[in-house]
């Protein structure tokens, strides 16, 4: 003991050493009261009284003695404390003496105190509850359209100055929030000036603020005073939204408008769009604003999401022009969701419609490669294309419990089409002599319709990983085409004299329609921690109807199609159903999860020819063998291996014995007897991304092999016609690969990438009764350089080659091989009086070939020019002018079989348009 | 038998004023981590309806369990061996250092840790953070100990709520948290939509060699690792700066 009071001595004396004048030593003794006993290891802090910051502290030692040194001047506080004691708290000021005895002190046990009473203010318009205090917005009046700063000043213990500052009992706050969210900025002022009084239903001022789970609700940045206004459940409405009008010389236009309503959890959106400028539906921003936006779930045991988004020709970006053409279109959709009882029920619904209208002018040229010859072919086509489309959506969550969950989803959709078109070809031998020529004019009528519904049921089990859905659904589909097919076919014999004329003029009727149930039970069940298991069963039923009918006029100068062409027409049944049950397991560790499993199925098929009453009954047992493996290297960098084995069914239109002769030249022969294939597709993936330095390396590969591919088997005979049938081939796969290396050059703040991608193909068909196997690949590199300065301009730079070869079996003295290279060149800068400029270059060149020798190379530059206008922005003025060189070529290569062609096409080029945007919103809300 | 030898040692040698009180001087911690997942993401964008869509559907709670073990004026928090929510898929939901290993030496006033910041994993060693504790009358028992609440501020803005305990005479905490009259039982951070606290606190004795770090990594100081980080994510906005505090926690 000695010793010890020895060293704190000697301790007390260094430590006060260096700054003797100034610093005390405070000394004292802890007790206890009724015991008479000293309390050891009581703890006593100093605290400075004007903030309660700790400065010091220590604890008693073996006779409740105790000792800090080194004390400034000042006011203090000193706090004793021991368990089960109440704690001391005594303020102590300091003023420069060298010692301060603070003699004995006694703790009082808490036992010993009396009962606190606490009492529950509750004076109607201020109730406290716990740590906050809430005021009853509309106890306090306030002026028609005062705003919540109003308010305040109202409200006791709140005072706001001038500056919009507020302070609650004594302190400033630093945060308001409107329904526990911040809202629109950090500045408390911007809140309480733009929000209106009326408003409010509830005023929450948090004090000390409870530190529970419940903290995480709030964003008050602790010990800040933070104000929460509770709005009125009808006031939380408003709306939003812009209207756009564009247009340019030519008749070009480019319009938009669309807004959107809210109140509380209720949104209602409606939107129009009308353009011939290439552009069609709405902007993917836009459409998660104004449509029903993108539907997430999150998968719980890998931890990702996925969005089951349709991506149907509404939700794509752009809609559904792919460039080829003159369109004009017209889209508008209506929305509606709602969210009630807590969140728990969801409703969202949809409509869409659609009309777009295409006229293409374009041209083929094909080159038909066979063992003794070759053909060349030469095609013209006016196409003129009109559809109109209804589409609705609607689905309905229900959360049951907490763990178990119900959705009902239906869609349906309408479409109406019209189709003109005139073809004219010509097919030329290896010497350039003609073989055949045609004129060929179509034209259509139809109409689609599907509706679907599912309804699934999920349910979770207190157990974690263990849980069994079920689900249901209804697909029906159906189509009805009316049209006519008028074709003049000229045949030339080797001495180049025309030796025979075909003439087709008939009525085509078609009628399918499609109906399924499809039914799947799942549970999955941990069987460790690690190691999960899930089990399924499906039943699905498929029937089809096709029914297509040609007719022929019954003479010549009779105008009425009535005379059946039983070569050209077919009724058609297909029947299929399917058991399946599978079982998989999953191992699920920190570095590697991996699994395996399989389902097996049993498939029916009945295929009836409902004239003939001809029926063809088989049935398919299959596996659908599934395996993948994830690596985690480290921290962003795994590796990925996935199998999965599949069958794919013919489709009715590649099964029903027909002969589609609507290209006379070319008919395409269905078959009942083809099998389903099969796929087994082998993904590789690594992907590795280094925060710190900016930098991210990523190569995927995929390989797919598929067993009985369905082919098809052409003949062409000596004047150039072409029958294909759809056949079973063996040996189809393709390959591919893409990879990329991106970083930071961080000298220059410049970001590069280098990239590359490979593809290869094998196809396998049959030409005139020989095999055929067309083998092609493409490999592509490039680079991108991308360069910005926020908010005053960027840079960027991404050219790219393309190298494309094919040859077949038939001809390996016949190779395709040619260069393609496109390269983007854009940029922006913003320039002065709130003006911007955009600019982006796109250039083609496609190297020619033996066949293919025009001059496709292209330049196609767009520039904007804009300027924004009014207070935050609303309003935006611009001239732009896309494809400024008038260059713009539409443009496709297709070289995977021995079939190779070119297609060009006219598509939207030069446009100047002037567009005016203006962005509203209203929140009554705000003021 | 040895243990329970060991462990009476603890109570008698652990428990000077054993008539009142048990003080404890050596044991070990097992707290409880809750991260708010949802709360990691800034919904600054104006589009961003979708992502706040997508971070509805994510579980809204990330939890899980590091051990505390102190005895003398030395701590070691580690991960605990007590499984929770694996995080390994979390990580872009979640951030940096969220794996840390921390050894304090409360007597020198040091600190070596080990902190997994994306894809580097650094060695930190540096002096520990002095902290500007505001103590408070509030009082919450966690672990059956009564805590006094103390609040204080890291990085000039990020309030931190702590509760400590006077019944633990070492004065550390869990990650890298320290300089209170006690052992703090509880955190919270409300800008991480973060909380520690103390499910349990036994007495088992730890083995003070075994307060070591293995493992490679890159050793650097505090100052610099919170530059390196500030300039890789500079253009994150406010979730980068989320992050930066997380890293020096």
């Amino acid at each position: 003991m000695r010793k010890l009071t020895t060293l704190l001595l000697i301790l007390a004396i260094c430590i006060s050493l260096p700054s003797f004048a100034q610093q005390t030593t405070i000394k004292g003794n802890v007790g206890d009261t009724s015991e008479k006993k000293e309390l050891v290891n009581a703890v006593i802090s100093l605290l400075r009284k004007s903030d309660s910051v700790l400065v010091s502290f220590t604890r008693s030692k073996s006779k409740g003695e105790f000792t800090i040194s080194n004390l400034q001047k000042g006011d203090y506080i000193i706090m004793i404390s021991y368990p089960k004691f109440a704690v001391y708290v005594e303020s102590l000021p300091i003023k420069g003496d060298k010692e301060i005895d603070l003699g004995k002190i006694n703790l009082i046990r808490k036992s010993d105190l009396l009962k606190e009473v606490v009492v529950n203010q509750k004076m109607g318009a201020i109730r406290i509850k716990g740590d906050t205090i809430e005021f009853r917005a509309d106890s306090f009046a306030t002026r028609q359209g005062a705003t919540v700063e109003d308010l305040l000043k109202k409200l006791p213990g709140i005072q706001v100055n001038a500056k919009g500052e507020i302070t609650a009992q004594g302190e400033k706050v630093q945060k308001v929030l409107v329904d526990g969210e911040e809202f629109f900025s950090d500045d408390p002022a911007v809140v309480t000036q733009n929000l209106r009084a009326d408003a409010l239903d509830k005023v929450q001022v948090f004090d000390k603020k409870s530190d529970q789970a419940t903290f995480t609700g709030i964003d008050d940045g602790e010990k800040t005073k933070t104000i929460n206004l509770k709005l009125k459940d009808d006031k939380k409405k408003g709306y939003f939204g812009k209207v756009k009008a564009g247009g340019g010389p030519d008749g070009k236009y480019e319009n938009e408008g669309m807004i959107n309503y809210f109140k509380g959890k209720k949104k209602i959106s409606v939107f129009g769009t009308m353009a011939n400028t290439g552009k069609a539906g709405l902007s993917w921003q836009d459409n998660d604003k104004y449509g029903g936006g993108s539907n997430f779930d999150y998968n719980e045991d890998e931890g990702y999401f996925y969005s089951f988004s349709d991506g149907d020709e509404f939700n794509t970006w752009g809609g559904q022009y792919n460039g080829e053409g003159l369109p004009r279109a017209w889209n508008g959709g209506a929305h509606f969701s709602n969210k009630w009882n807590s969140d728990k029920d969801n409703v969202n619904g949809n409509y869409r419609f659609y009309k777009q209208e295409v006229a293409v002018e374009g041209a083929t040229r094909t080159q038909t490669i066979l063992p003794d010859t070759q053909y060349f072919n030469n095609e013209t086509r006016n196409t003129y294309n009109q559809n109109i489309n209804h589409k609705i959506d609607a689905f309905y969550d229900l959360q049951l419990d907490s763990l178990s969950s119900m959705k009902l989803t239906i869609n349906g959709s309408h479409t109406n089409g019209q189709s003109v078109s005139a073809y004219t070809s010509e097919a030329l031998n290896e010497v350039q002599d003609p073989v055949n020529a045609s004129k060929r004019n179509l034209s259509s009528n139809g109409t689609k319709g599907a509706f679907n519904s599912s309804i699934l049921w999920r349910k979770k089990f207190q157990k974690k990983g263990r849980t069994i859905s079920i689900n249901f659904d209804e697909k029906y589909d159906r189509s009805q085409t009316n049209g006519f097919v008028k074709s003049y076919n000229d045949f030339y014999n080797s001495q180049g004299d025309k030796f025979r004329t075909d003439t087709i003029d008939q009525k085509k009727e078609s009628n399918a329609n499609t109906l399924s149930f499809n039914s799947k039970i799942s549970y999955t069940e941990p069987v460790s921690k690690t190691l999960f298991l899930e089990i399924n069963y499906g039943f699905r039923v498929t029937n089809s109807e096709a029914l297509r009918n040609s007719f022929n006029k019954t003479s010549a100068s009779d105008p009425k199609y009535e005379l059946r062409d039983s070569l050209y027409s077919n009724d058609y049944s297909f029947l299929v159903n399917t058991h399946s049950a599978g079982l998989s397991f999953k191992v699920n560790n920190d570095k590697l999860v991996y699994s395996i499993g399989s389902n097996i199925s049993l498939s029916n098929f009945r295929q009836k020819d409902l004239r003939t009453n001809n029926l063809y009954k088989y049935s398919y047992t299959n596996l659908f063998p599934k395996a993948s493996i994830r690596y985690n290297l480290k921290a962003q960098s795994r590796i990925n291996l996935t199998y999965n084995g599949n069958t794919r069914q013919p489709t009715l239109d590649q099964l029903q014995p027909i002969r589609e002769n609507t290209d006379p030249l070319n008919i395409q022969i269905g078959n009942p007897n083809l099998k389903q294939s099969f796929n087994h597709t082998i993904n590789l993936s690594f992907n590795d991304y280094k925060v710190l330095t900016s930098r991210n390396i990523y190569i995927s590969t995929s390989m797919n092999i598929v067993d009985n591919a369905i082919g098809t088997s052409s003949n062409v005979d000596s004047v150039g016609r072409r029958t294909n049938q759809f056949v079973n081939v063996q040996g189809n796969y393709n390959a591919n690969m893409w990879g990329g290396y991106w970083f930071k050059w961080k000298k220059l703040n410049v970001n590069i990438g280098l990239n590359f991608g490979g593809q290869l193909f094998r196809y396998n068909s049959f030409v005139n009764g020989l095999k055929n196997i067309n083998d092609s690949y493409n490999y592509n590199f490039g680079v991108s350089i991308n360069y910005d300065k926020e908010n005053k301009y960027s840079f960027y730079f991404s050219p790219r080659a393309t190298r494309n070869y094919s040859v077949s079996s038939l001809r390996k003295d016949i190779v395709t091989k040619y260069w393609t290279s496109e390269s983007e060149l854009g940029g922006n800068v913003v320039l002065p009086w709130k003006m911007e400029f955009t600019t982006d270059v796109n250039i083609n060149i496609r190297q020619k070939t033996s066949v293919f020798d025009r001059n496709l190379n292209n330049v196609k530059w767009n520039a904007y020019l804009s300027r924004k206008f009014w207070k935050n922005k609303t309003g935006e003025l611009k001239l732009c002018v896309l494809d400024l060189l008038d260059q713009n070529i539409g443009f496709s290569r297709n070289t995977s079989s021995n079939f190779i062609s070119e297609n060009t096409y006219n598509t939207v080029r030069r446009v100047w348009l002037l567009t005016f945007t203006y962005n509203f919103t209203k929140n009554p809300a705000v003021k | 038998m040895k243990r329970l030898f060991f462990l009476l040692l603890i109570i008698l040698t652990g428990c000077a004023g054993m008539a009142q009180t048990q003080f404890l001087a050596k044991g070990k911690i097992e707290y409880e981590r809750k991260i708010n997942v949802q709360r990691q993401f800034d919904f600054t964008d104006e589009n961003s309806d979708w992502l706040k869509d997508y971070v509805s559907k994510m579980p809204k709670f990330n939890i899980k369990y590091f051990e505390l073990d102190f005895t003398g004026s030395k701590t070691m928090y580690k991960p605990g061996k007590r499984e929770g929510v694996s995080n390994k898929d979390m990580e872009w939901g979640i951030g940096p250092a969220k794996d840390n290993i921390i050894i304090t030496d409360l007597e020198k006033q040091l600190f070596s840790s080990k902190k997994k910041v994306y894809e580097e994993t650094y060695l930190v060693q540096d002096s520990v953070r002095q902290m500007n504790w505001k103590i408070t009358d509030e009082t919450r028992i966690i672990a059956g100990f009564e805590c006094k609440k103390a609040v204080a501020r890291i990085c000039d803005s990020v309030y931190v709520v702590a509760f400590y305990t006077d019944e633990i005479l070492v004065n550390g905490g869990p990650e890298s948290f320290s300089g209170l009259p006690g052992m703090i039982l509880g955190i919270a951070i409300p800008r991480l939509y973060t909380t520690w606290f103390a499910t349990k606190v036994q007495l088992e004795e730890p083995v003070e060699s075994e307060f070591v770090i293995t493992g490679k990594g890159k050793k650097i100081n505090q100052k610099e690792m919170e530059t390196t980080l500030q300039k890789a994510i500079k253009d994150w906005g406010k979730e980068g700066q989320k992050n930066v505090w997380w890293v020096t926690l």
